[in-house]
């Protein structure tokens, strides 16, 4: 199983432990937000306690960290509240200290916290994928471009989009008196966390500053509210469609068919070429490893789409 | 490269096997409050569906349509789970 669903989870009623994960320094602390029992992936709220300090090195999972207070130094520079770090699996970062201490939160997307201390690259790693950014300095509000798109009042800074999955990252807000009178659900996961304000869901209730959500697909989420104004910040694992309705009880699996049945009427030819009993291998022209070694679930014309290869060679028609 | 193969050391498979340990707590402790919310949400879901056929639903963005009350749905017989 991947993650559950987690929501709402507020890790201010949790304090923080001391995270003793081989590998790592002393002096990280830490709050479990949620976590992938099968490859240990998971969403942390960290602390670096006065005077962290920690050698180069590299993570053998893809990773996100975006600071909230204080500030953490990296080679030479300070990163204060704001800055976010997309680090690629393998992809060395020099040395970071925290002199006076850090609060942030710890995204590892695909597998469980590690840290290898190296000052160069791992041999796999994709080091131009790397990006440090100061969101609150160095970026603007924008509107979502999504169609259909949330309510007036909910805007948004992109801080990482996967060209591969579109997964994204981003910080969003909730301006004063949001409203918006709908549901929604979506194909992807998505999680988000609140780091400032307090805003209400018709499912779940009030999310106050600290709150977190890890939301599988496909599960109802809306009517939404916001009183006084919401700072979060969020992220999905793929593609991110706002499925609207109003229907309050509809299950993951209504949901689902639902959207299987609207990828039957918006692409009947996609539709009908992946429904095709023959030998189906979707790639990707543009990624080498689309299906190199089965590592995107597919059938043989027997309708067993969770079936993989064991390592081999790829075939060619 | 979404993560690198590697091998995982006793004292990382321990780690996460308490942390999954926990996590289901977690998760057990959000049913409960979840269900406890049944109330509140039983208004709330009332009051949702009569703003929709007043002042309407978002459809996209800015734009909203009044709901037709033959088209308010009917609550199923089965249990409302909100956490899944
Ligand atoms: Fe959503």
């Amino acid at each position: 199983m991947a993650r559950p669903h987690i929501e709402p989870f507020v890790d201010r009623d949790v304090s923080f432990r001391k995270f003793t994960m081989p590998g790592f320094p002393k002096g990280m602390q830490y709050k479990m937000l949620s976590l992938d029992p099968d490859n240990g992936a998971c969403t942390m709220t960290v602390m670096f306690e006065p005077g962290y300090r920690q050698p180069p090195g590299m993570s053998y999972s893809e990773y996100e960290l975006f600071i909230m207070t204080g500030s953490i130094t990296v080679g030479d520079k300070v990163h204060g509240p704001g800055s976010y770090f997309m680090v690629p699996a393998g992809v060395s970062i020099g040395a970071l200290s925290s002199p006076r201490g850090a609060t942030g939160l710890l995204f590892y997307n695909y597998g469980e916290p590690s840290f290898v201390e190296s000052d160069s690259d791992h041999p796999r790693a994709e080091r131009h994928k790397f990006a440090v950014v100061n969101s609150y300095d160095d970026m603007q509000w924008t509107s979502t471009n999504f169609f259909p798109a949330t309510a007036p009042g909910c805007l948004v800074k992109v801080l990482h989009f996967d060209e591969r999955t579109q997964a994204f990252t981003f910080l969003y807000c909730m301006t004063p008196n949001f409203w918006q009178d709908n549901i929604s659900y979506h194909d992807c996961a998505e999680e988000a966390y609140h780091i400032w304000g307090t805003s209400w869901m018709m499912q779940f209730g009030d999310l106050p500053t600290g709150g977190y959500f890890y939301r599988p697909p496909y599960i109802n989420h809306g009517a939404f509210g916001c009183k006084l104004g919401t700072l979060a910040i969020g992220r999905t694992d793929s593609r991110l469609y706002n499925h609207f309705h109003f229907n309050p009880w509809t299950n993951v699996e209504e949901n689902r068919e639902r959207a299987a049945s609207r990828v039957q009427h918006w692409m009947p030819d996609l539709y009908k070429w992946i429904n095709t009993h023959g030998h189906n291998h979707p790639v990707d022209f543009e990624f080498t490893h689309g299906h190199a070694h089965g590592d995107t679930p597919h059938h043989h014309g027997d309708g067993m789409v969770e079936h993989s290869h064991k390592k081999k060679r790829r075939r060619r028609k | 490269m979404k993560s690198i193969p590697h091998k995982r050391s006793r004292e990382v498979e321990a780690w996460l096997k308490r942390e999954i340990t926990e996590q289901k707590a977690r998760y057990r402790k959000i049913v409960a409050e979840q269900d406890a919310l049944e109330p509140k949400r039983t208004k709330w879901v009332a009051e949702f569906l009569q703003r929709i056929q007043s002042r309407g639903t978002h459809v996209h963005f800015n734009i909203m349509r009044k709901v037709r009350p033959e088209e308010i749905p009917v609550q199923p017989k089965r249990k409302f789970r909100v956490v899944v």
